[in-house]
This record gives structure tokens, sequence and C-alpha cells, in this order.
């Protein structure tokens, strides 16, 4: 399944729920902020979120800032 | 039972800077750049009274600067003398013994004519506490008929609701003055026998009903006389900087009427004198120097004259404060008060241009509007 | 010092701290240790995974302090709502920062996304700190959107100038009945006590640290400077005019004179 994660096109195999894509990707799922397609999906709905072909997701953290 | 002075207008951490303040926290206090309650309280202090010429030349600096040369004028029409109030110290209390009489329509219109005619573009509507004779319609026709005259219509009248206010702006009005009179609560009570006048907190809000309301202007005040004047004008002082800070795209104007002892039937417990008023209104100068400071002819001429661009900035000339009596005068000579400066427009304004000032009548058009 | 009461919660600090440009996250940390700082700010950027180490989350979360995040990166009001919600989703904090400077060049804030933006972002709950133009008329309409501070600018981001906005900053003070912050432009620690001294409430530092010499005793620096000019203020300053007044033409009329 093709999914746009940051900007970039990956496959994934089978149908992977959001929590499942974010342990394939090494992510700490308490580091980050993730939207689907625009919408926040918060911390705790994440392992039961399906993902859709052409999904795109964005995962995102803090740095420095002003 | 008495109101209740709220917490965000209680004088009580600055009072004692009234009394202690030493000659060198004046100094400090005259040319602070942001002035606050403490500076304010300073120079109402003994301290400062016995700076009395710093304070007035730091104020006529400040109202030189914020006003220029000039001192805006204006004239108040007595619309009706019902009232339904018992102050004790004022001309027409409901349990004084005259006859009660109100403009009709066309009386109205010919005093404004009249008042036009002298020159006049500011004019101050006035009646007492709400009564059948004079409601809020009575008043809303007042000002139509005004605003088709003048460039600038605002009311004295009775506390309102919001919607009132509202009301009366969009007939044409662009401000509201209602005083206090005091804000020690005790008083307050004692000074306000009956009537709705007694209810302390609903007079107390008016001035923020007037800009909620849509009101350009608000003007407030202490009757100087009733109560500790340091104690009122920290409160006053308080409650205009908040309602500033609130309401930002309206202004506020203080007055500074007196009750004054020389008069007859009623002697105030707290008597201010000449020197503790100019002290007053140069404090509010110099702490609040971009605010119209307003000067009636409650005041005689010297004191008057002594005054005008030195803190004050605005006054009012050629009164009557009988019902009417500008187109004729009054059967009784009567008014609200006695009006200790007689003097005519003409009279006036060669005054001030003697002392290099410029009288404005005009100082605002609803083009806009 | 008076504890500093923002958004309804209590700081000891006035300092709030810049957590960007920094050499690394170690010397950042041992800056904001140095500075005393409660409250930081931190940006959102897209997951990095050949730089886990940008993460700063974990490392600031250990200090114990309350983090800001600003929305850096927005260029209008829609985007820097959707980047203040990230943000508190992450942060778990309900402060954020609004900046949107669309122009890359100045970095000036835009006033009217800016609005809009604290609009929103106030009824949604959110403790709204804005970072703005020095402007007195401005602040106010962002006091009466329900912002819980205005941070005008001191200079533009980054460049060192200083309070090149003094005369304007000191309109909103009085003016303000919310804590005004300078934000951006200091360089020196006298312009941070300069800027208490005017009224102030806190100031926030982040170039002027992170590009110092020695950032942590830079940001001891500051914080020294914060804690004097408060004092200062406190205190009440000497007046500058100070003339001696000999005759009386002007009260010559008042009986008694």
């Amino acid at each position: 399944m093709n999914i746009m994660v940051n900007g970039n096109p990956q496959d994934f195999k089978g149908t992977p729920t959001l929590g499942q894509l974010l342990k394939e990707l090494d992510i700490v799922p308490e580091r980050v902020a993730v939207m689907v397609n625009d919408r926040i999906i918060p911390k705790a709905g994440r392992s039961e979120f399906g993902l859709n072909e052409g999904d795109r997701i964005e995962v995102l953290t803090f740095i420095g800032g002003g | 039972m008495p109101g209740m002075l709220p917490s965000n207008l209680d004088p009580t951490p600055w009072l004692p800077l009234t009394e202690s303040a030493t000659s060198t926290d004046v100094s400090r206090a005259l040319h602070a750049t942001q002035p606050g309650e403490a500076e304010f309280a300073t120079l109402l202090a003994p301290a400062a009274g016995a700076q009395l010429e710093a304070l007035a030349i730091r104020a006529s600096e400040l109202t030189r600067r914020h006003f220029g040369q000039t001192l805006t004028l204006y004239i108040p029409l007595y619309l009706s003398d019902y009232c339904s109030g018992g102050c004790v110290y004022c001309g027409f209390a409901a349990d004084r013994p005259q006859s009660r009489r109100r403009l009709e329509r066309d009386e109205m219109m010919r005093e404004m004519d009249a008042i036009k005619a002298m020159g006049f573009e500011e004019v101050l509507l006035l009646t007492g506490e709400r009564t059948p004779q004079a409601d809020l319609d009575y008043l809303r026709d007042a000002v139509g008929e005004a605003a088709r005259r003048f460039s600038a219509v605002t009311i004295e009248a009775f506390p309102m609701a919001a919607e009132e206010y509202r009301m009366l702006a969009d007939a044409g009005a662009i401000g509201v003055t209602i005083y206090q009179e005091t804000y020690e609560p005790v008083q307050y009570e004692q000074m306000h026998r009956w009537g709705p006048k007694r209810d302390y907190e609903n007079r107390l809000g008016a001035p923020a009903r007037v800009l909620e309301g849509g009101m350009r202007t608000v003007g407030m005040g202490t009757l100087l006389g009733l109560s500790d004047p340091r104690f009122d004008s920290l409160c006053l002082y308080r409650h205009a900087m908040q309602l500033r800070r609130r309401y930002w795209q309206s202004g506020v104007s203080l007055s500074f009427p007196r009750v004054c002892p020389q008069e007859g039937g009623y002697s105030p417990p707290f008597p201010v004198d000449d020197r503790t008023l100019a002290q007053i209104i140069f404090a509010f100068r110099i702490c609040m120097p971009d605010v119209p400071l307003v000067l009636s002819t409650r005041e005689a001429p010297g004191f008057r004259d002594g005054m005008a661009g030195v803190g004050i900035n605005k006054m009012s000339i050629a009164s009557r404060t009988t019902v009417g009596g500008y187109q004729v005068p009054a059967e009784s000579p009567d008014g609200q008060f006695h009006v200790n400066d007689d003097r005519d427009i003409e009279t006036f304004c060669a005054m001030l241009k003697g002392k290099g000032l410029e009288p404005v009548f005009k100082n605002w058009d609803k083009v806009y509007r | 010092m008076k504890k500093f009461i923002l958004g309804g919660k209590e700081f000891e600090s006035r300092l709030i701290m810049g957590t960007g440009k920094f050499s690394s996250v170690e010397v950042m940390l041992e800056a904001i240790k140095a500075s005393g700082a409660e409250l930081v700010t931190v940006a959102l950027r897209r997951f990095n995974r050949e730089r886990p180490s940008d993460d700063l989350l974990g490392p600031l979360a250990r200090l114990g302090i309350t983090l800001v995040p600003n929305t850096s990166g927005a260029r209008n009001a829609a985007e820097a709502v959707r980047a203040a919600q990230l943000g508190r989703e992450l942060s778990g904090s309900p402060f954020v920062k609004v900046e949107i400077h669309p122009n890359p060049h100045h970095l000036m804030p835009d006033p009217i996304e800016t609005y809009e933006a604290c609009r929103e972002l106030a009824k949604d709950g959110f403790i709204v700190l804005p970072y703005m133009p020095a402007d007195p008329v401005l602040a106010k309409r962002l006091e009466d959107v329900g912002c819980a501070a205005v941070m005008p600018l001191g200079s533009a981001i980054g460049t060192g100038h200083g309070l090149s906005t003094a005369e304007m900053v000191k309109l909103i003070i009085a003016d303000s009945g919310i804590p005004v912050i300078v934000d951006a432009g200091l360089r020196a620690p006298s312009e941070a006590a300069a800027a208490m001294e005017m009224g102030c409430s806190a100031v926030l530092v982040n170039s002027a640290i992170a590009a110092a010499g020695n950032p942590s005793a830079m940001a001891a620096a500051f914080a020294a400077a914060v804690k004097a000019g408060y004092a200062a203020r406190e205190a009440g300053l000497m007046s500058r005019c100070d003339h001696a007044v000999a005759t009386s033409p002007l009260t010559s009329f008042l009986t008694g004179a």
C-alpha cells in the first residue's frame, strides 16, 4: 500500500494501522504529533487508526525555535 | 444597607501616601514617565500642596503639549427639573418646593436655536433622575433635535442600561456625563435620601455601560465637598484609568464640580478650598495628561481664569442652570446650582485671548456617522 | 521579586528563552539551566529519521519547564492555527507563541494574519502569546480577543538592534491590561534591563544567548539583568527633570498662595 510520509511516497505491506506504521518507521509515538490528510490524530487514537491507499501522513517533532 | 466599593477601585493601599509623601516623592512623581496610583496619591499630599507652583508648571506644560493653546467651550441646557431624587445638596431635589417644568418640543427648539445663535457647537442636555415627564423617549427626542443643530451633543441625566445609551447614541449623542458624586458608600447613602439614586452600584456601573452602549466619551467626576476629596479623587483616578484600558477606543473626560461653601442652603461636610481644588486638578493633569479636564461656571471668574490652560482645557460659559433660560430668561432665577461666573461669551473669550488661548467651539464633526 | 502571572499560571522567572540556533542540544540545555527560565519556546518540524537528536521533547521534559510551542513556518492564520493545535497535542501545554512572518527577508510579523490566528486560538482555550509589531492599537485589539500577553518586537528577529521600538513599547505598556513581553531583537543584557525598567512584565531572548561566545554565561547575565531591571522598576526610578521653582506666577490667583 502506498502512503505519503512527510512528502515522500513509501510502500507498506498489507494495511497497517497508524500505530503499526509509526513502529515500522522506528518512531517513538509519544515524541511526535501526527496528521493524516490534514487531520490531527491524537496519541490515544493512533493504534486503531486504519490507513488507506494514498493517505498523506505528516509526522512532526519539536526542534529548537525562538 | 450602603453599597460596596469594589476592590478594583479601592484606594486603601495608596491613601497613606496622600499624608506621608515627602517633597522628594513629589519631585519624582512630577516627572514620572509612567505615573500610576502611587504618583497620583503623592501629588495629593500636603507636601505637594506646599509645591503648588511646581505642580502648576508641570500641569500647564502637559496641557499645552496635548491640547495646544486652546480651550474648548460648551454650554449646558437644562431640559427639565422634574426629579425623583432626594439628593441633599441639589437644588432640584424632589422635596424642594419650587414648581417644576420641562421644555416642550417647540420651546426646546427655540432654546437650541438661541444657543446656536450664540455660537456654541457643543451642548450638554440635562435632566434629573428618571421621571414620567423626563424619561428616555423625551430625552431621545431632545437629542434628535439637538443633533440637527450642533456638532456635539452630550447628555447628563439618569443612569441607564447599555441598550438605552445605545438608543441615545443612535439618535446622535456622542457622550454622557455621569458623576458618582462620592465613591464613599456610607457618605453616598446619607447624601441620597431616597429615589433611584440611592442605588450606589447602579450608578457606579453607568460609565462602563455608557461606553458599552457605543458613546464616544464618558464624563466622570465626584461632587467635591461630600466626602474626603483625596479618597474620592483616588477612586475616580482608578475608575477612569480602568475604563480607558477596557474601552480603549473611547474617551474619558473629568469634571471637578464642587459644592461651594458660600452657597445658601447646604454646607458640605468636607469643604474643598481653592488651593486644594487646584491641587487635585493638577494631579489629574499630571497623571492623565491627555484627558480633557472640565470646569463649569460653578467656579468664580478668578479661579477659572487662573486654571484656564493650566490643567483645565474645557469650560462652559454663559450658562443657565434653570430649565431653558436662553431664549427668554427663566421666571425663577434659582437653578440647580448657583452660577458664579456669569460673564457673557465675548467677555470670556476676550479673557482667553488675553492669556494667549484660542477658544474652540467645534472640535469634531460627525461626517462619517 | 513578585511572581510573574501569565495565563493564570505563576512563574518565578521573567526571562523566557528561545531554543533555536544553539550549536548543540547540550549547550542549549546548559544555557536554559543558567537562565533560570521556566518557559521556553520550541518549533515544530517534520520528523527527520537521519537526525533523531534534533528532537527536543525528551531533554526539555526532563528539565521540568513549560513548553511554549511556536507557529514558525506558518504563513497565514489557518496554518498557524494548525501548527498550534499540533504543538498542543505534542507538548500537552496550553501555551502558544503565535508568530506569522511571511517575508523571509526581515521576518516582520503579519499583523492581520496574527490577529485572526489569535482570535481563533483564544476561543479554542489556548494561552495565546502573539509575537507582534510594536503597534499600540494592534496590542489592544489582541487583548480584546483574549490574548494572555502581547509580545512586541524590540527590533527585527536576530538583528540585535535592541529596543529600537522603545517609544511604541512604552505606549503599549501604558494602555495594556495584560503583560507586555519584549520579544526579538535584544542583544545585550542592558537592553533587557531597560525593557523591564520601562515596565515590561518579561522578556523573551534567543539569539543573544545562542550566538554568544559563552551561551550559558550569557544566559546567566540576562537573568541577572532582568531581575535588576524589574527590581529597579518596583523601586521607583528617580525623575529625570528636577528643576527648582522660584516664583509663583501660575498660582498667584489662589488665595493664600
